[in-house]
């Protein structure tokens, strides 16, 4: 057990959650990408969260162990007017689901407050421990 | 004086786990398949304190027996944050006894007791 531990693991879960949001935006902005349809087109990504420390012991927080990245297929439009479009006038378009990164931008945020609050109590309490003998 | 402050010492140990869990179940409140913990300390504290033959309490962790979202995590963020809470209060309240005891040491052996 580290001194001042529940901060370390507070700040983990605010990682994970910036990481969460980074990612949702990420994808919102990408939303609209548009590419030929001979190339692959840009995956919506979700991060993958890994807890940290060992089973049935004061864990370690949380990590984000990597991005997974959802089928680069995209939806093939009808876009004769693109100037990326192919033979039968279609392009491959990011399939996105803008209502999904929307909710998951505000559990992220949820997620970022919750973990700022825990780590605003561990620090009361420890500065609470500071005054001992005082 | 000693017992006093050997239980307030335990107390604060208990706590300090305790907080620690706690931030760990937010910091995992989203990742699938996490089982929230949590820690006791109380229980074992009061049944030490009231075995005449003297007796050792210990702070145990144990997996909450909450049922799981589809994802497979029990954490319950209000739970947690409720929790969060009344760890600091009692943190700080028994922080608070502490010191009133080393007061009353330090008065008594001639100092100031405030």
């Amino acid at each position: 057990m580290s001194l001042f531990g529940a901060i370390g693991i507070s700040g983990s879960g605010i990682d994970a959650a910036q990481s969460w949001i980074n990612t949702a935006a990420g994808n919102i902005a990408n939303a609209n990408d548009v590419v030929p349809t001979s190339q692959a087109v840009y995956g919506q990504e979700t991060p993958i969260f890994t807890p940290q420390g060992s089973l049935g012991q004061v864990g370690d927080g949380v990590a984000v162990s990597g991005y997974d990245v959802a089928d680069t297929e995209g939806v093939v439009e009808y876009q004769p007017d693109n100037p990326m479009h192919d033979n039968q006038g279609d392009v491959r378009v990011a399939n996105i689901d803008l209502g999904s990164q929307m909710v998951g931008l505000i559990s992220a945020q949820t997620d970022y407050q919750a973990n700022a609050s825990a780590l605003s109590h561990a620090k009361q309490a420890y500065q609470s421990a500071l005054t001992l003998g005082s | 004086m000693s017992g006093i402050v050997n239980v307030l010492q335990f107390a604060v140990d208990g706590l300090t786990q305790q907080q620690q869990v706690i931030a760990n179940n937010l910091a995992n409140s989203e990742t699938p398949g996490y089982t929230a913990q949590d820690v006791n300390f109380q229980n074992s504290l009061a049944q030490a304190l009231s075995n005449s033959n003297g007796a050792t309490a210990s702070v145990t962790t144990t997996p909450d027996s909450a049922a799981p979202a589809t994802d497979g995590n029990n954490v319950d963020t209000g739970n947690q944050m409720i929790n969060a809470e009344q760890n600091t209060l009692q943190y700080q309240a028994t922080v608070e006894l502490l010191n009133a005891q080393f007061r009353l040491v330090q008065g008594s052996a001639g100092g100031s007791f405030s």
